[in-house]
């Protein structure tokens, strides 16, 4: 059984994870790499930070199937649409 | 005792009590439900803003000598001052679970304080980005800017109503024994919104 001490200590963990990872996505934009790459990685990070809070503290990695589908259909959508619609205005001549 | 008093039998004068809602979805609680719906639209909102302000950026070769007048370092330390409220709203609703209310009162507090803190620093940014000439006339960069932040900012300030009201209903001793259900759903709304801001802190102010 987890207790409360325990599920504290562990969403205690999760905020210097995520203080961490500000961190590195602040000093990854300090680095000598092309900026294409600095773009990716930073918003990489950023990816893995909502991901965290998502999943430890507003709980998705153990909520029903339901929830997590109603959370997951705009994600999807966002994606979807940045895949369509990007292309046509970075590939413009 | 806590006399139950269905809508059918109440009499003129009288007044219903109210009632921990037990209805559920399935095994979910309909609060919860509704919450993840609202949610699910705000994905969208903010979702529809960034695919806009992407798409006009690469359009425009940039915008790199606009952004560069941001304040990064204040940006930083406001993305800060949200991961720390979210880690006092999410040991609020632990607090909750195990029944310590002298906790919940404080992390509540702590929330509510760090949400002000946040509006704050942002206003000292506003201040000197207008003195500076950048208001959200200045071109289309500055438009999206004002235009996200400050959509961010109303979320921010609606979140801290919320946890100011559960904080005044624990303070008084009312949010038990059937409101601390309420504490979670809060605290699904407070952690949207700084998931919201970690998108916005690299897309504004970092490339």
């Amino acid at each position: 059984m987890v207790t409360a001490e325990h599920g504290n200590s562990e969403y205690v963990a999760i905020w210097v994870w995520l203080v961490a990872l500000l961190v590195i996505g602040l000093a990854i934009v300090a680095l000598p790499i092309p900026k294409v790459v600095v773009v990716a990685l930073v918003f990489a990070v950023a990816v893995v930070k909502a991901a965290m809070v998502v999943r430890n503290y507003m709980h998705l990695k153990s909520e029903h199937m339901l929830i997590i589908a109603i959370a997951m259909v705009p994600v999807l959508l966002f994606i979807g649409l940045m895949i369509t619609l990007v292309p046509d205005i970075a590939m413009r001549p | 005792m806590e006399a139950e008093v269905s809508a059918g039998t109440l009499k003129p004068g009288m007044i219903m009590e109210e009632t921990p809602t037990t209805d559920t979805v399935g095994r979910i609680p309909v609060g919860k439900m509704g919450v993840w719906w609202f949610l699910a639209s705000e994905i969208m909102v903010f979702g529809g803003l960034i695919i806009c302000y992407t798409l006009f950026r690469i359009q425009h070769g940039g915008w790199e000598s606009e952004a560069a007048h941001v304040n990064w370092r204040l940006g930083a330390l406001n993305t800060l001052v949200l991961l720390t409220s979210s880690m006092t709203m999410i040991l609020a609703f632990g607090a909750v679970e195990s029944d310590d209310r002298a906790k919940v009162k404080l992390y509540l507090a702590m929330t509510v304080a760090l949400g002000l803190a946040f509006l704050g620093v942002k206003s000292i940014e506003y201040t000197h980005e207008i003195r500076e000439g950048f208001t959200p006339l200045s071109g289309l960069f500055w438009s999206f800017y004002y235009m996200m932040t400050g959509l961010h900012a109303l979320h921010v300030t609606a979140g801290i109503v919320l946890n100011a009201m559960l904080l005044g209903l624990a303070t008084k001793g009312s949010l038990w024994p059937h409101r601390q259900q309420r504490v979670e759903f809060a605290g699904l709304y407070w952690h949207f919104v700084d998931v919201v801001w970690i998108f916005l802190f690299p897309l504004l102010y970092l490339v």
